[in-house]
């Protein structure tokens, strides 16, 4: 058992509503540009999305970066920032008004600029009698955690339960062994470069086929834990030698160029302390038994 | 002999004031290794970093060359930042130094351009500036897979670009770097403002050459798709501007701005040292 300072954070509230898709007023384009150019209409980010769930695909679907189950967003924007970065993977989520108060779900994700939203994980009958405007409120636990033995090892939007469920070990080597679905080189990021990995994901590229076969993420779901080599996500994300990103997929892939699967980093170290060790069940469904 | 459909593109008049520098409260940022840093470069009027001189080593950030405009109204703004292209000519039109031309050296979240010291030493903040946008549309006839972005005609022409058989295009380059070395402005498109490099690794960039680039060098990035985004795309070329300095936050550094792009490698780079904008437009 790796030991943490767990018992030393403190778990506030941070709220929001259920997100309402948004465009901007015509008479500008409602259209999105694809890598070739062509104009297409196709559900954005998230809001209530009913029939994409964490653990489904996260490639193939008429959409861009779709974010699965409910995405939550704050009309205020300093309190939404603090939403954003309080909020971790694996946080116990509660709506609070409307037909499903009361209904508890899961944080499994953020989505970054022009959406700024917080993805949570219900059950579908709970869908059912949501609404967009309906408030949730997270129960934040996470910012502030750290690995007692692995000092230079970066935690962000990682909660107690998600990190316990991933149930790390160190090897004979003395080296943090991580399990993840696959190992992408620093050049298929795309989007979120540059930007606060707090609350930003960053963007995994798909638009060459056989460097997504080759990192073994060609059948990508949503809750998959992969890893960036070569990148560092500490105070923002940027290409760094030697240093590693883990996250977890937490938006759809998309048809535009620079843009792919959007994931949440939750730690991120030097390459020299990490062993990633691959496996199908590294997804967050599984571990945190969400469904 | 290089053609374009330069006859038919509108040349129109877009606005912008010399923009203040602002700050947040918070004013620490954190640099790549995590210590709170005070940053100083953008916006205003630069007196002392102009096109062709180095890009790195400054202290400060994101360091814009010369004078920075901006305009209050939002959609003004856009329309300043969309229409206008690198070269253009732009004119003083109020305050003490009306009447003097500059030139369009690049998009920031400003638009950068440049005037002689004297004129700098004389421009406030607040002071309207005009620019002559021309070059949106503009097409090379002969090269269809090679698309124009933020090269205004005045570049096209001076540039020395030569088209060669079957729609490829030679360009000349101060240096080319992967495409693994941009990040900040991914999510962006390549009609509006820079795609910065990420310089936090130096000593990776100085085994690729490219670590004492100047403000105004014209380089190429390979394995790019920069026609409607900027993503990765094996076969692809990006040639872009040096504009604004380097960064000290991850992810950032000086911003490369897309010129001209291909997806299918009709962009054949060839070195050049002298291939920076204040060679090329004789601005010193």
């Amino acid at each position: 058992m790796i030991g943490t300072n767990a018992t030393s954070l403190v778990k506030i509230s941070v709220a929001g509503e259920i997100d309402n898709p948004r465009m901007p007023p015509l008479p500008a384009t409602p259209y999105l540009i694809t890598a070739d150019g062509k104009p297409i209409v196709v559900p954005t980010f998230g809001g209530l999305v009913y029939n994409v769930r964490i653990g489904d695909p996260a490639l193939g679907w008429q959409a861009e970066l779709i974010q699965p189950g409910v995405s939550v967003r704050n009309q205020d924007p300093n309190a939404n920032t603090a939403l954003g970065v309080y909020a971790c993977v694996g946080n116990r989520v509660t709506v609070t008004s409307g037909a499903a108060d009361g209904a508890t779900g899961t944080v499994i994700g953020k989505s970054g600029r022009f959406a700024n939203q917080v993805i949570c994980d219900f059950d579908p009958d709970d869908l059912e009698q949501m609404s967009p405007g309906d408030k949730v409120q997270v129960q934040a636990h996470g910012v502030g955690l750290k690995l007692d033995d692995f000092p230079s090892v970066d935690l962000k939007s990682c909660s107690p339960r998600l990190l316990e469920a991933l149930n790390l070990r160190v090897n004979e080597d003395g080296d943090l062994v991580v399990p993840v679905k696959g190992v992408a080189p620093n050049y298929l990021v795309g989007a979120g470069a540059g930007f606060n990995p707090e609350k930003s994901p960053i963007s995994l590229q798909t638009s060459d086929p056989e460097a997504l076969a080759d990192s073994g993420l060609t059948d990508l779901r949503f809750g998959d834990i992969v890893a960036v080599t070569d990148w560092d996500s500490r105070f923002s994300h940027g290409f760094l030698r030697g240093r590693a990103a883990v996250g977890v997929v937490c938006q759809g892939g998309s048809f535009r160029s620079g843009y792919g699967p959007g994931m949440v980093v939750f730690l991120t170290a030097e390459m020299n302390v990490l062993r990633f060790e691959t496996s199908d069940s590294a997804n967050i469904v599984e571990l945190l038994g969400l469904h | 002999m290089l053609r374009t459909n330069v006859d038919a593109l509108v040349k129109m008049a877009v606005t912008g004031y010399v923009s203040a520098p602002t700050l947040r409260r918070s004013v620490y940022r954190p640099d790549s290794e995590g210590t709170g840093r005070v940053l100083i470069g953008m916006a205003g009027v630069v007196y002392n970093a102009r096109v062709g001189d180095p890009a790195f080593d400054w202290a400060g950030d994101h360091v814009e060359p010369g004078v920075s405009i901006s305009h209050p109204d939002t959609e003004a703004d856009y329309a300043m930042h969309y229409l206008t292209c690198v070269g253009n000519e732009a004119v003083v039109t109020s305050g003490r130094a009306a009447g003097a031309v500059g030139v369009v050296t690049g998009e920031h979240a400003r638009l950068l351009v440049d005037f002689e010291e004297e004129i700098l030493n004389q421009l406030v903040v607040g002071d309207r500036i005009t620019i002559k946008a021309y070059g949106r549309g503009m097409r090379l006839l002969g090269c269809p897979g090679v698309l124009v972005k933020k090269a205004g005609p005045r570049l096209i022409e001076n540039w020395g670009l030569e088209a060669l058989p079957e729609g490829r295009l030679r360009v000349p380059v101060v240096a080319t770097m992967p495409s693994s070395i941009l990040g900040s402005g991914s999510e962006l498109f390549p009609d509006f403002v820079d795609h910065d490099m990420m310089s936090g690794d130096r000593e990776a960039l100085a085994e690729l050459g490219i670590d004492d680039l100047r403000l105004g060098d014209l380089v190429a990035v390979t394995d790019t798709d920069h026609r409607y985004g900027r993503g990765y795309g094996p076969g692809g070329v990006s040639i872009g501007l040096i504009m604004h300095g380097d960064s000290v936050m991850a992810g950032h550094g000086p911003g490369c701005q897309e010129m001209l792009v291909c997806a299918e490698g009709e962009i054949e780079p060839v070195i050049d040292p002298d291939a920076n904008l204040a060679n090329l437009l004789g601005i010193r």
